[in-house]
């Protein structure tokens, strides 16, 4: 037991569960016009992730906006830390705007914050407060330091005041309504707030990579469709049921969304039958090129997305792409164009979509691979092989074999 | 999905309920849930329930009831057997036999054994698809605790000779517990397990139209346990603690005891379907029954019969088979890599892409005539698909 806490009056007698969630939003878009329109697209991606784990009220504030969940808080907490746009994250008290609430509350904060440091023999700590309301009576520094000497006591010796390198801040936010106390700044998402910069379609494989870069994507502030090419009946329906298991679990990002998936085995059966069989993969994705450009243009989408990474495998040398890419004229996007195997392997662990990629289920079957698969095409060879094809129709009956599947998108 | 239209033929994987054990579960999955350890009559009555079902299955098989210990189904008895029996005699020795072609759930559980200091090793396969008895003979030991060997194959159809499995083991490993995997064998052949030679037999409700979880561990000498997997509440005498599954039990017994009652008209009506399959197989080219050579003796399942296709991998066959409303199965997908591939069809000595060309017809008692002649024409069809798609190699 403390002897100088006996001796006072006991913390206060507040949840374990904060009460709010203060998330901070970067400046750099806030600029002119749109910044309303961002700040509602934000307000709204909030509601929709936070609804299945509890109603929440929100409060919009310079910078930040303030969440206040009916329950569970800390997952609540959690679930914002994985929406696009906000810088950081912090679960945090209210209290009325009187000292002794805010000391009581600052007691109660840090009794909870100091369990992370269940070791540590001394923690480098330091008051921060912040005045939104300048009409408040006590000047920030003033009250950073009679909170400071305030609730250090019920530490004893474990903490030590370091204003420039702090393991712990206690902050403190005197607004015009009421103040915030919070001793935790977790990490946010980043990037800026899914739909703000319109539609994007992915061409999504079973693979590790094509999620990845639908991620990226969303991480930029679009919200991100799904395109698949099937090859049944040379493939089961299990592939299918992959590919949907990735679409959900990647939009756990960014909320509903849908998956076009097209029948694609005719269009292979044709190139294989017809075209010379080292050009068949780049082929493939010439059509697969065209027939997502027509589902984007349906789905008001303003790109395509792919997960190609230079010379990871054949169809992916400069002039593979290029001779892929000349298919089509709306923008390719290729996110992870410039990353090692390595790199995009850690960041789907993180978001959730690695284990699900790695499952073993064919995306194409191997009747279709060609031998020798062509290193660097020539876009003229690929135009002469085309004539062999009823391009046109064969884009078309693609498309009109298009299931559309919606994704949930919620908790992955 | 369209039933009516589909002819199911993969019994090997799971088969429909028969009526009757719907019948008989229905009272267990309504008024009838007591726990069968509660003291009030209505857990009584569920316990009696599980008394009623172990005798039925020990009557059907000549055991007695104590030897039938209920499990969540094959793989579960499959491990209490391998790994309690190992447990078990651990002090006797350390050394372990499995049958190369094993399923899975015995395998894996033999190679477990390995983090507990035992040595594990297969037993070869001979070149015609049965057991190498030389190979047997040589690894058997003074130490040989467990030796696993399955009676019928689940993946080409194989039927083991386990008398002589069982008498090697007898002469040569003396303490050993012979665990024999009966999953595939019973309701298709008609058993003697005292006769076999086995000390402990796994079998699968679901693979004789029961429900799926359910499953036993009978063993021929109750006498002789293996250690518990599952610790709790000591049921199943202490070896499988946890509540049981009544429907599931009750569902499983009369499963049972109509597999048993006409297995002797269900085998001859299996070998007819084979035998017509097998006929109207040699007029689609390129195409192989998948048996034992004459000259080994050996005879397959009239349940199961492995087919090797030509053209493309199996796997390409099931996915057009299954456009036609024909459902099958492949032991080894499409684009398995080289070590996800069946160690079974490898044990035979297929190479890798042979294993990938392997598909699995599977029957059962509800399987009919028109069945195979369906799958007959949509082999025939599919061929013709394959062929015309694979003009240029």
């Amino acid at each position: 037991m403390n002897p100088s806490s006996t001796e006072r009056e006991p913390a206060a007698e507040l949840s374990e569960e904060p009460e709010l969630i203060v998330a901070r939003y970067g400046e750099l878009w806030l600029k002119g016009k749109n910044r309303r329109n961002f700040e509602q697209i934000l307000a709204r991606n909030v509601l929709r992730a936070v609804r299945e784990i509890s109603p929440a009220r929100l409060q919009r504030a310079h910078g930040q906006l303030a969440i206040y969940p009916e329950r569970r808080t800390r997952e609540v907490s959690r679930r914002v830390q994985d929406i696009f746009g906000f810088t950081s994250v912090s679960p945090a008290w209210s209290s009325p705007k009187d000292f002794d609430a805010i000391a009581r509350i600052a007691r109660h904060v840090l009794g909870q914050a100091m369990r992370r440091y269940p070791l540590e023999p001394t923690v480098a700590f330091r008051v921060r407060t912040q005045r939104a309301d300048k009409t408040f009576p006590v000047i920030s520094t003033e009250l950073d330091r009679r909170i400071a000497d305030h609730v250090m006591p019920d530490f004893e010796e474990r903490l030590h005041v370091d204003l420039n390198e702090p393991e712990l801040t206690l902050s403190i936010h005197i607004r015009p309504e009421n103040a915030y106390v919070y001793a935790e700044r977790l990490k946010g998402a980043g990037g800026l707030p899914v739909g703000t910069l319109g539609n994007a379609l992915c061409l999504l494989s079973g693979g590790i990579d094509s999620p990845v870069a639908a991620w990226l994507t969303m991480k930029r502030g679009c919200n991100v469709s799904f395109v698949s090419f099937h090859s049944e009946p040379y493939i089961g329906e299990g592939s299918k049921r992959k590919i949907k298991q990735l679409a959900h679990a990647v939009s756990h990002f960014q909320g509903p969304s849908r998956l076009y998936s097209v029948p694609f085995a005719r269009c292979q059966e044709e190139i294989r039958d017809r075209c010379r069989p080292g050009y068949r993969t780049v082929l493939y994705r010439r059509m697969m090129q065209r027939i997502a450009q027509r589902i984007a243009r349906r789905a008001k989408a303003g790109a395509l997305i792919t997960g190609d990474s230079l010379g990871q495998v054949a169809s992916q040398t400069l002039e593979n792409l290029t001779c892929i890419g000349a298919a089509v004229t709306i923008p390719v996007l290729r996110p992870l164009i410039c990353f090692d195997k390595e790199e995009t392997i850690a960041l789907a662990r993180r978001i959730g979509t690695f284990d699900l990629s790695i499952r073993p289920e064919p995306d194409c079957c191997t009747v279709f691979q060609p031998t020798k698969p062509v290193i660097r095409g020539s876009l003229a060879v690929c135009e002469e092989e085309e004539t062999n094809l009823d391009v046109e129709a064969l884009v078309d009956a693609a498309v009109a074999g298009v299931e559309i599947i919606r994704i949930r998108g919620a908790r992955g | 999905m369209n039933l009516v239209d589909t002819v199911y033929l993969d019994h090997a994987a799971t088969t429909p309920l028969l009526d009757v054990v719907r019948a008989a579960m229905e009272p267990f999955l309504d008024e009838r849930f007591g726990n069968p350890s509660s003291r009030h009559t209505l857990g009584v009555r569920a316990a009696e329930a599980i008394d009623a079902a172990r005798e039925t299955i020990a009557r059907a098989l000549f055991v007695r009831p104590e030897g039938v210990v209920f499990t969540s189904g094959g793989t579960e008895a499959n491990n209490l057997a391998v790994l309690g029996f190992a447990r078990a005699k651990r002090r006797q020795g350390a050394h372990v036999l499995y049958g190369a072609t094993e399923h899975s759930s015995v395998r894996a559980a033999a190679l477990a054994l390995v983090d507990e200091g035992f040595e594990v090793e297969a037993i070869p396969a001979a070149p015609d698809g049965g057991i190498d008895f030389e190979a047997l003979a040589s690894k058997l030991r003074e130490d040989t605790v467990l030796v696993a060997q399955m009676l019928v194959n689940n993946e080409f159809g194989t039927i083991y000779p386990l008398r002589r499995v069982a008498t090697l083991v007898r002469e040569r490993a003396p303490r050993a517990h012979l665990h024999v995997d009966a999953v595939q064998g019973i309701g298709k052949l008609d058993l003697d397990l005292e006769a076999l030679g086995g000390g402990s037999y796994a079998i699968s409700a679901h693979k004789i139209h029961g429900p799926k979880g359910t499953g036993a561990l009978v063993l021929t000498d109750p006498a002789k346990k293996p250690r518990p997997l599952v610790f709790g509440g000591n049921q199943e005498n202490g070896l499988r603690s946890g509540t049981e599954n009544v429907a599931g039990i009750v569902g499983f017994a009369s499963a049972v005891e109509a597999a048993v009652r006409d297995v002797t008209a269900t085998h001859a009506h299996l070998a007819a379907l084979r035998a017509r399959l097998a006929e109207g197989l040699r007029g689609i080219e390129g195409t192989e029954l998948l048996d034992p050579a004459p000259a080994s003796g050996l005879v397959p399942s009239p349940a199961i019969a492995a087919v090797r296709l030509p053209g493309a991998p199996a796997e390409v066959w099931l996915h057009h088979l299954a456009q036609h409303g024909v459902l099958t199965s492949v032991g080894s997908a499409c684009q398995a890599r080289n070590n996800a591939l069946s160690p079974a069809l490898l044990a035979l000595g297929l190479a890798a892409d042979e294993a990938r060309s392997v598909l699995r017809i599977s029957f059962s008692r509800t399987s009919s005539a028109a069945d195979v002649e369906a799958a007959l024409a949509a082999l025939a069809r599919v061929a013709g698909e394959l062929r015309v798609a694979g003009a240029r190699p």
